[in-house]
Formats: C-alpha cells, sequence, structure tokens
C-alpha cells in the first residue's frame, strides 16, 4: 500500500464524517470564489484603468458640467495625446425602470480614447461616424436587448427634453463594440453629442467630462495641474485626476465593498477552521493505537507526519476544488443577472490560484497540531491506551 | 405516558451533562452557527436602517412634484409656469395669510471628503425657499441658526457632519470659487434630510449658474386624500404632465432598490454558510452519538425507549445551534447596532443611515440557527433511537 493510498483510506474510512467536511469546505470555497469575483468587478474600473489616462471633471463635482470650450483648450495643452468629452444622458428604453448607461459623445476622438478596451469593426466604425443619429452599443446590452444593426431606438432621458418637450431621442444601431477583454464593462450605448446638443431644450454646449490621454504616465501629474490652473478662478474650475483614481473614488462611494466581502469570507474560514481542525484532531486520537503500531512496524516520524499532513491536504482540495468550480458556475449565472449593477463579473485564473494557496494553507493549519502530536506519540503509552 | 416523559427528561438531562465531554467539537458548532447569524443579521440590519432614513423621510400630506419619468430629484426640471400651476392647484394647503404652502427646489451635488476615507463623496446642496423647512416633518436646529435669505450661508444636516469633514459650525467651505458659511445644524430624525446641505434657493440658483432653474415641487397637502385631486388636476393640464407622488411614495421608491441588494446579497450568504454549518453540525451530533454507543445501549437494555434516545440527541443540538443563534444575534447586537454608514443612494448622492437590528430581525437569524440545530440533529437523532442494543452495549 503506497502512502496516497494509505492516506486516501485513512480520510475516508469513515465515510459520512468525510462527506460532511468536504461538504462544509466546499461551501467556504464557492463564498470565497463568488465574493472574491465581486469585489473585483466592483472595482474592475481601477485596475483596468489606463495608466496614461486622465479625467478632467467639475470641481464642484463631476455632475456639475463644463463648457464646450474646454475640451478646444485641453487640446492644446503640451503633453495631452488625444482628448475627448462625453456627457451622462441619463437614458433608460421605453420605461424609467429600463435603465440605460448612455452617454453623448465626441464619436471620432471617444473611440480613439478607448480604442484598447473596445473592439468595433471598421464599417461600424465608419457609419458611426458618419450617421448623425447613430448609436453604437455595446455587446453585453445588445444581446441582453437583442439589438441588432439597423435597429430603430428611441431611447428616453430621465434628464434632458428636446426643444419640441419630448424626452425621446431616435437613434440607429449601426454597430456592436465589443469588449477587447472579459472584464471590460461592454452594458452601454455611446451617440453623437452635436447630435444631442442641438435637440436639447436646455444646457447647450456644456458637456459632462473631459477625458484624456497623455503622451506618457510620467507627465500625468504637470498636465493635470496645467490644466486645472489654466481653468482657476474661473465659474467652472476643474480637477483633473486619473481615471484609476477618479474610478477608486467612485467606486468607494458606495461603501467598503471589500471590507465586507473580507468580513464574510473570514467568517466563512473561521467556520472550515474550527469544524476541519477539530475533526482532524478528534480522527488522530481515534487512531492514536494504530499509528503506534505504525511506530512499532518501523515508521520512521517524517512518515508519520506526512501521513496526517497528507490526509488534511487531500481533505482541503478534495472540498475546495470543487467549491471553486461551483463558484465559476455561479459566477457565471449571476453575470448575466448583475449586468446593469456590476457588468463584467468572471472567475479569473488569479482568484482560483489564490483559492489552491488557501486550499493548502488550511490543510496545513487543519493537520499541523494533530500530525505534530502522531509524531511525538509515545509507543507504550499510547498501545496501553484502551 | 408519564413514563415516557421521564425517559425524555433522563435522556435530555444526560445528553446535556455530556456536552463538556465534546467541548470542542460543540464549541465548533455553537461558533459556526453563531457566525452565520452574525452574517445574515448584519446584511439585514444594514438593509432595515437604510429602509428606516429612507423610507422614514416621507410624509404621507406633502406631495413631491417631478418632471414626468425622472425617478428622483437630481434629474428632474420644472419650469417657473409649472410651478405657478401647481400652487394654484386642487388640495394644496395655504397658509394663515393664503399663501399655498409649497416650495420649488433646487437639488444639486457638491465633493465632500468622508472622514472615514478621506475620498470624495457627492453630497447634496438643497436650494430651498421660505417654506422650505417647514414642509418636512420634525425638522430642529441642532445648533447655530437658520440661514439668511440672500447670503451665502449654508446648514447642514447632523448625518452630513458626523460622516464628513469640515461643515462644522462656523467654518467656511467652497464649492468650485464660492464660498460658504455653516450657520446651523439641524437634526431631521434620522431621516435623509440629515445628509443633505441646505441654501437659499436664488443664491444658490445664481452662483451655480441655474438662474431660473427648478427641479422638484414640494406641496403640503389638505389632507392624504388630497393627493388624488392633485394628481388629476395634473393629469389633465397638458402644460403640466408631471410625477406627483406623495413624498411617502417617493422616499419607498427610492429606498426599495438598496434595500432588495443588500436583502439579496445577505440571505444567499447566509443559507450557504448555513449549509457549512450544518455539515459541522451533523459531524457533531454524529460523533456524540458515536461517543455515548454504550450508554443510550445500556438506557435501552434497562427499559429506556427508541423515542427518549431520539428527543435527548435532537434536544442537544438544539440547545447548540439556539446558544449559536442567540450569540449571533447578540454579537451582531454589540458590534454592528448603530454603527453608522454612507452609501450612494438612487438620488445619486450620499444616505448617511445606521444599522438597525430589531427584535423581528433577531428572531429571523435564532430562526435560521433552530433550522440548522433541527436537520443537523435529526439525522444523528434517528441512529441514535435504532442503535442496535447489543452490538451498543460491546462499545
Amino acid at each position: 500500500m503506497t502512502d496516497v493510498s494509505l492516506i486516501a483510506r485513512n480520510l475516508f474510512r469513515k465515510k459520512l464524517r468525510a462527506a460532511l467536511m468536504i461538504v462544509s469546505i466546499m461551501t467556504a470555497f464557492l463564498i470565497f470564489g463568488v465574493l472574491v469575483a465581486f469585489e473585483h468587478a466592483f472595482n474592475a474600473g481601477e485596475d483596468l484603468a489606463a495608466a496614461d489616462r486622465l479625467m478632467v471633471v467639475n470641481k464642484i463635482n463631476f455632475t456639475q458640467p463644463l463648457p464646450y470650450a474646454y475640451y478646444e483648450r485641453v487640446k492644446a495643452v503640451e503633453g495631452v495625446r488625444q482628448v475627448s468629452h462625453a456627457n451622462w444622458f441619463g437614458g433608460y428604453y421605453q420605461e424609467p425602470k429600463n435603465f440605460l448607461i448612455v452617454l453623448a459623445v465626441e464619436p471620432e476622438s471617444y473611440l480613439k480614447i478607448y480604442d484598447r478596451e473596445l473592439d468595433v469593426p471598421d464599417d461600424a466604425r465608419r457609419a458611426f461616424l458618419s450617421e448623425r443619429t447613430g448609436a453604437l452599443v455595446g455587446e453585453a446590452l445588445a444581446q441582453d436587448k437583442g439589438w441588432k444593426v439597423g435597429d430603430r431606438l428611441p431611447v428616453s432621458s430621465t434628464i434632458y427634453s428636446q426643444k419640441n418637450g419630448g424626452h425621446v431621442w431616435e437613434m440607429t444601431v449601426v454597430g456592436i463594440a465589443k469588449p477587447a477583454k472579459p472584464h471590460i464593462d461592454s452594458n452601454f450605448i455611446v451617440f453623437h453629442y452635436d447630435y444631442f446638443n442641438e435637440t436639447r431644450s436646455f444646457g447647450k454646449d456644456m458637456i459632462g467630462w473631459l477625458v484624456l490621454t497623455t503622451t506618457s504616465p510620467a507627465v500625468n501629474d504637470k498636465v493635470a495641474k496645467t490644466v486645472d490652473a489654466m481653468f482657476a478662478n474661473s465659474t467652472a474650475e476643474t480637477a483633473t485626476d486619473t481615471e484609476k483614481a477618479f474610478n477608486k473614488a467612485f467606486a468607494a462611494q458606495f461603501g467598503n465593498i471589500a471590507l465586507i466581502v473580507k468580513l464574510v469570507v473570514g467568517a466563512a474560514f473561521v467556520t472550515i477552521l474550527m469544524i476541519v481542525g477539530n475533526t482532524m484532531a478528534m480522527a488522530v486520537r481515534e487512531r492514536v493505537r494504530e499509528i503506534a503500531v505504525l511506530k512499532t512496524l518501523g515508521f520512521p516520524p517524517a512518515r508519520i507526519l506526512r501521513l496526517i499532513l497528507g490526509e488534511s491536504l487531500l481533505l482541503a482540495l478534495l472540498g475546495g476544488l470543487p467549491g471553486i468550480g461551483l463558484a465559476a458556475l455561479a459566477v457565471a449565472a449571476l453575470r448575466e443577472k448583475l449586468l446593469n449593477f456590476i457588468p463584467g463579473m468572471v472567475m479569473t485564473p488569479d482568484i482560483a490560484v489564490l483559492a489552491v494557496v488557501l486550499m493548502l494553507g488550511l490543510g496545513l493549519v487543519t493537520g499541523i497540531i494533530p500530525a505534530f502530536s502522531a509524531m511525538r506519540l509515545n509507543i507504550a503509552s499510547a498501545l496501553g491506551r484502551s | 405516558m408519564r413514563s415516557l416523559l421521564l425517559q425524555i427528561a433522563a435522556t435530555i438531562k444526560i445528553n446535556l451533562k455530556s456536552l463538556p465531554q465534546r467541548f470542542w467539537l460543540s464549541l465548533s458548532t455553537v461558533v459556526a452557527v453563531g457566525l452565520v447569524v452574525v452574517v445574515l443579521l448584519s446584511f439585514l440590519a444594514m438593509a432595515n436602517g437604510f429602509r428606516q432614513a429612507v423610507k422614514g423621510s416621507g410624509s404621507e400630506d406633502i406631495a413631491i412634484v417631478l418632471r414626468g419619468g425622472s425617478r428622483s430629484e437630481l434629474n428632474s426640471t420644472i419650469s417657473r409656469d409649472q410651478i405657478r400651476l401647481i400652487e394654484e392647484a386642487p388640495g394644496v394647503a395655504r397658509n394663515a395669510e393664503g399663501k399655498p404652502l409649497v416650495s420649488a427646489e433646487l437639488y444639486l451635488v457638491v465633493d465632500g471628503l468622508k472622514r472615514a476615507t478621506g475620498t470624495k463623496a457627492n453630497l447634496p446642496l438643497r436650494g430651498i425657499g421660505p417654506m422650505g423647512a417647514a414642509l418636512r416633518k420634525s425638522i430642529t436646529l441642532a445648533q447655530g441658526r437658520m440661514f439668511e435669505p440672500g447670503s451665502n450661508e449654508i446648514v447642514v444636516g447632523k448625518g452630513l457632519l458626523a460622516e464628513y469633514r469640515g461643515f462644522e459650525l462656523g467654518s467656511t467651505v467652497k464649492f468650485g470659487t464660492t464660498r460658504w458659511t455653516v450657520v446651523g445644524v439641524f437634526e431631521a430624525g434620522g431621516s435623509v434630510f440629515e445628509s443633505e446641505i441646505w441654501a437659499d434657493l436664488p443664491v444658490v440658483q445664481s452662483l451655480f449658474n441655474r438662474t431660473n432653474f427648478f427641479q422638484t415641487v414640494r406641496a403640503r397637502l389638505t389632507g392624504p386624500q388630497a393627493i388624488a385631486a392633485l394628481k388629476r388636476y395634473n393629469d389633465e393640464d397638458p402644460r403640466l404632465k408631471l410625477d406627483v407622488k406623495t413624498e411617502n411614495e417617493y422616499f419607498a421608491d427610492q429606498s426599495s432598490n438598496t434595500t432588495d441588494l443588500i436583502q439579496k446579497l445577505g440571505w444567499p450568504l447566509a443559507i450557504a454558510m448555513a449549509f457549512g454549518a450544518l455539515a459541522g453540525a451533523l459531524n457533531t451530533m454524529y460523533s456524540s452519538v458515536a461517543a455515548r454507543t454504550v450508554e443510550i445501549a445500556t438506557l435501552r437494555a434497562i427499559g429506556f425507549g427508541a423515542f427518549p434516545a431520539f428527543v435527548g440527541t435532537l434536544v442537544e443540538s438544539l440547545v447548540l445551534s439556539a446558544l449559536g443563534g442567540v450569540l449571533g444575534a447578540g454579537a451582531t447586537f454589540v458590534f454592528f447596532h448603530g454603527l453608522t454608514a454612507s452609501t450612494l443612494g438612487e438620488s445619486f448622492t450620499q444616505v448617511v443611515f445606521s444599522f438597525t437590528l430589531t427584535p423581528a430581525l433577531a428572531l429571523q437569524g435564532i430562526v435560521l440557527a433552530l433550522v440548522v440545530g433541527l436537520v443537523g440533529g435529526l439525522f444523528p437523532a434517528i441512529r441514535a433511537a435504532r442503535l442496535p442494543i447489543v452490538a451498543g452495549l460491546q462499545g
């Protein structure tokens, strides 16, 4: 009998107990996998932000507008490679509860700036640039609503009104923008700022924010300072920050999600540490005489240690691996449902690797004390026990 | 019958007295169940606290008027003509001088720094007219005075002052290039208004380049039933076509999404954790039955029935889980109840609320704990009842 089969036999000598331990470890890793994927998706804006991209917003708050003229002025700042601008439209489809993320943008520069994130086919790009009422729809949203190129969309705004008093803007889907990486959000519509600006009843020639890329991340600070200094003491002062810092601050507004995830995952792990640790200790106590017999047969202490630790590690992996597998399935199922709230929820290899590390850690922690006590066992007194 | 009850009482006593022999394993069950309850109750207390803050903000005799389809105050725009029409509407109350109790307001978002993290957060700045404060229930000034009309003065809610930096009484706050002095701090019974900054409407309009721009109208109704008349008036006039709701309805809508979301996160997490704890409870109880095999067989041999053996084990499990449930509820109360937090509400601004654990919520947690104890004790109890006596006596 090899050590591996001996370990497996030991673990499954009480099948029900082993199965219960496996279920309990599995649920902990299921919770871990789903929550960490959730947190990653929640903070994806920060992780995916391009190092050379800056956001210029109104210093009062990013919901306050900026004059359109800033677009041209920022373009001329040294160290700025490209600039674009966007305006939150407050979109919905038919009913206000069918909330849509819709931005009115300057098409050409916007696509250039998000070139690395969005995969837009050449014909769609050309159609978007030339069609005044054309809209580019993100893949996730297009799939969710079943929208195709050529569809006419009446998109309403919770904020703006047309000059004729209506709240609906007619748009035509001219292309589908695919996300370049799985984490990237593609639950949006972008359409022409010019079309929006000429038809709306108020806020004319104002824009929501500017987004720019610098010639190199090294000049970020200098560019930010120059831009903010340029508009200091004007009626619309600006606050320029990296996209990363902006996204991080925005995510933080919802609350400390990372802390909540840590606390819940912590609670789940404390539970299994206690349950599995106690059970391993109990399993070894039950087998004291057997271990003494193994020692009598000449098993070296290190091998005894390996057998017990092997058992707790095997248990952790048998529970943890299916647990993280289940988490991957759960994340895939939740992805669609959470599209509007946190797009781009995926089980990444990083999470899986971290999970395996935690499984090994769990196996070691729950096995180490029983393993040492087994290794140090005094043969004579152990055999003397009944 | 009496002997059965005595037998049951005896087995329960034996089971509970033998608990210290399995101290660590039993403790792990108690802690596991307790943690499940803490996770569930902290989410429920968070959802409840948020709901109480938002939902509790509205009055049923105040109407709120928004642009059609706007859903939140931040998005809405209302013209001066429309305000005039609402002032003349049926169902709107008037004061002693015959002036309608109506407040046209502006709702803007400004940045504030969160004390805990130092990060920027969206805070609501509300421009209100002379009727504004009177159209909210239970507004009291805790410090200072109300702003003077026509001046750059603001009053801030107590919750906002507690969570965000730089709004202490007497301090100067900068929004863009404009400077404002904090002249008062108000309380509003823990409602969302306590997370707001108020200033004089015309001053806000002029300093934020929003001259002649209004976003919402609040009107005191002659009574809760008057909302129907106001709604009918609004629907019949093509110049209006606005969304008219009671403040109660409006805030109920505003709280439902976030509250639902927190509850929808809390319950599945707690149920998943309950499965883990259940596995632990089953393991503990099977170990308990195994450890007491000789004892149970002995009791059976001297004439105890199978049913008392069953009940003894089941009660042991229920006692452990109830203990876990009570400890979990207690820990939630000690560590989370009253904790102040803030999140981005439906109006795209921060809502300050405090975790509120109620007895009804605590009961939900204890019921979940007892379900774990019941299922976790049932199967081991069946095993205890079916234990073969002769084999059992041999150990």
